[in-house]
């Protein structure tokens, strides 16, 4: 019997699971390893050869599809693909391996695949090497057809599942979303990645920043403690049942009917609560809560496709079925916001240099066809757009004005749409903190940011494990900036929501109220809690505690100070 | 068995569309084929029914390849591969 092993993380996404683990491999797929019986290699070959005519079939038809199409040239790189699907070097090796080592077809087709793409990057030729996408593209559709009848993307889990990798994409973990994932654990990441903000918004327990899963296989029952930051591994029985409890209790958070009455603190001060959302899906569950409004849409999560670029089509669709699932609620829609960990389907990420509104404005085709789904879905409910990372006034005034294009394009094909739809700013670089009074009379309404920008102001790499210790939103940069950010919108008459997860913290929510900002917008998960926390605080006391703390000059103080006023 | 040598006249050299045509081109006969390329003194093999051993060759433009033909339409098998591969 194997002893029960703890292993410590950080915490990313909090609630308990209980699972077993599931290694991901590719980042873009998840596949599984186990040994076969002998007697059942036979099935085995014939299973993966079923998957092999499967590809044959699907890449001729999408050959004849794009030789009839107006650009016939485009059916080339689908013969090289055929071509390796009967080549020896690859299709014959995977079967002896199968049949030699007893193995599943995927796990044949990963060490097979693993030894060609070592080939292709011996090679001198920057052409060739490149090359092992073709490889890399039927290995992807190989695997797919394997672990699925249906034509759908999306995986079938055994069973409830742990994904255990050394990073998942935030994509993967969006394409799995209706499946029996449990949790996640990974060793790159840090809390403030995609990935776990993903995970934070569909509930999903999280441990990230684990040095070393070797200790974890395929199979091994986990428990994830996302609200404490750690991973047991084969769990003893008392402690399975203390666990099976905790997520028991989880379950019970339903919305309940005083989700509907207006938000206000003890001392009678109204404040407007909002959500955050990832996904056009969870658009009904905020409904299903009244929510006031949805401060954030983070819109890139449902923008961007596996097999492609979205179409407008779709998004408008998409974005019509959000706004009239929360009419009258008004929905802030983010325009896409790529960031440095964000990787798309078809694999390009994104650096620092080009994140939110300065990746719109280097690809305005993605950013117009954006726009022309989101105005024509306007009409449909109280839709308002923000640009994300805005930096300067002058891609401000470069966005305003590819705004007002596309309003005109619209108008000459007669399509419908809000005229008046309000445009507003993401406050989340210190630029745009120092200079949002600037920026005031050029839109409409403002949202801070506080993830980016505390990680901006205490310069703290996203991705870095020790962004834990050094991220705090008590440090007197971030209060002073908090502050002046207030006084200077104050002034210009635009409102401000703060929607990041420093509006989710009991503690730092507080500090917010305390210095003057009275809307807040959080997390589904955390919308319930931050309603009760905000009912038991005395905005009076709360605006002395500011005061006082204004003067501090440690986090640390400040923070034990905040916690132990609001108790 | 036939023997032949070639240089490669394709621009680019054996790339993606021209390693796909002589796999095409060498699953029309009987015979065995196989490429041979001196890189540096190291002898390299490719089968040319096996579009990854042909791209694995790296056989840029002006390299010379040895065609083996072995088979009963070895002869024309061989030139059927060097006339393509001379591009």
């Amino acid at each position: 019997m194997t002893e029960e092993r703890i292993i410590r993380g950080v915490m990313a996404s909090s609630g308990v699971a209980i699972g077993r683990a599931i290694r991901i491999f590719d980042p873009l797929l998840i596949s599984y390893n186990f040994h076969i019986e002998s007697a059942d290699t036979v099935k085995e070959v014939s299973r993966f050869r079923d998957s092999v005519e499967k590809c044959r079939k699907q890449l001729e038809r999408m050959q004849a599809e794009l030789r009839g199409s107006s650009i016939p040239e485009s059916s080339y790189f689908v013969d090289a693909h055929l071509l390796i699907l009967k080549d020896k070097l690859f299709v014959d090796r995977i079967i002896d391996k199968i049949q030699a080592e007893a193995v599943n077809a995927e796990w044949a087709i990963q060490q097979v695949s693993g030894e060609l793409y070592e080939a292709y990057d011996r090679l001198h030729d920057d052409y060739l090497r490149e090359r092992r996408i073709d490889l890399e593209d039927i290995v992807r559709r190989m695997l797919h057809n394997l672990r699925s009848k249906s034509s759908s993307t999306v995986p079938s889990l055994p069973y409830d599942a742990v994904l255990v990798g050394k990073s998942i994409p935030p994509s993967t973990l969006f394409e799995l979303r209706s499946t029996r994932v449990a949790g996640l654990v990974t060793e790159t990441g840090s809390p403030l990645s995609h990935t776990a903000i993903v995970a934070r918004s569909l509930g999903l327990p999280a441990v990230v920043g684990i040095h070393d899963l070797s200790g974890i296989s395929s199979g091994d029952q986990l428990i994830v403690n996302g609200t404490r930051g750690f991973v047991i591994c084969d769990p003893d029985r008392a402690t399975l049942t203390e666990y099976r409890q905790k997520v028991k209790q989880q379950r019970s958070t339903v919305p309940r009917s005083s989700d509907h009455e207006p938000c206000t603190t003890q001392d009678g001060v109204r404040i407007s609560l909002g959500a955050n959302i990832n996904f056009c899906e969870e658009s009904q569950s905020a409904a299903a809560h009244g929510m006031e409004f949805i401060g954030l849409y983070r819109t890139e999560f449902d923008f961007f496709k596996e097999d492609g670029k979205p179409s407008e089509e779709e998004l408008t669709a998409k974005y019509t079925r959000v706004l009239e699932a929360l009419r009258p609620a008004p929905v802030t829609f983010r325009t896409v916001d790529v960031g440095p960990d964000w990787k798309s389907g078809d694999g390009t990420g994104s650096s620092l240099a080009s994140r939110g509104l300065r990746f719109s404005l280097e690809n305005q085709d993605l950013f117009k066809l954006q726009l022309r789904s989101l105005l024509r879905a306007s009409h449909h409910g109280g839709m308002r757009i923000l640009l994300p990372f805005v930096s300067t006034i002058d891609d401000l005034d470069a966005a305003i004005g590819i705004i007002a294009g596309v309003k005109k394009d619209l108008t000459r094909h007669h399509h419908k749409f809000d005229r008046e739809v309000p445009v507003g700013v993401m406050i989340e670089t210190p630029a745009a903190a120092q200079t949002c009074d600037l920026m005031a009379s050029r839109v409409d309404f403002f949202c801070l940011g506080t993830n980016d920008l505390i990680q901006y102001y205490l310069v703290i790499d996203r991705s870095d494990q020790s962004a834990a210790l050094h991220y705090t939103p008590f440090h007197p940069a971030i209060l002073r900036c908090l502050h002046q950010v207030y006084t200077l919108l104050q002034y210009s008459g635009r409102p401000v929501t703060v929607c990041g997860e420093m509006a989710a913290d009991p503690a730092a929510a507080a500090v917010l109220l305390g210095l003057g900002f009275t809307s807040l917008s959080v997390s589904l998960a955390a919308y319930p809690r931050m309603r009760d926390t905000i009912g038991g605080l005395n905005l009076g006391k709360l605006r002395e505690l500011a005061g006082e703390i204004m003067k501090m000059e440690s986090p640390k103080s400040i923070e034990d100070r905040v916690r132990s006023t609001i108790g | 068995m036939t023997e032949r040598e070639v240089v490669v006249g394709h621009r680019l050299g054996l790339h993606a569309r021209a390693a796909a045509r002589v796999v095409q081109l060498a699953s029309q006969f009987q015979s065995s084929i196989t490429l041979f390329r001196n890189d540096h003194g190291k002898e390299l093999e490719a089968d040319a029914r096996s579009i990854l051993s042909i791209l694995f060759l790296a056989a840029a433009h002006g390299s010379t390849l040895i065609v083996r033909a072995d088979g009963s339409d070895e002869t024309d098998a061989a030139s059927s591969i060097c006339e393509y591969l001379r591009g």
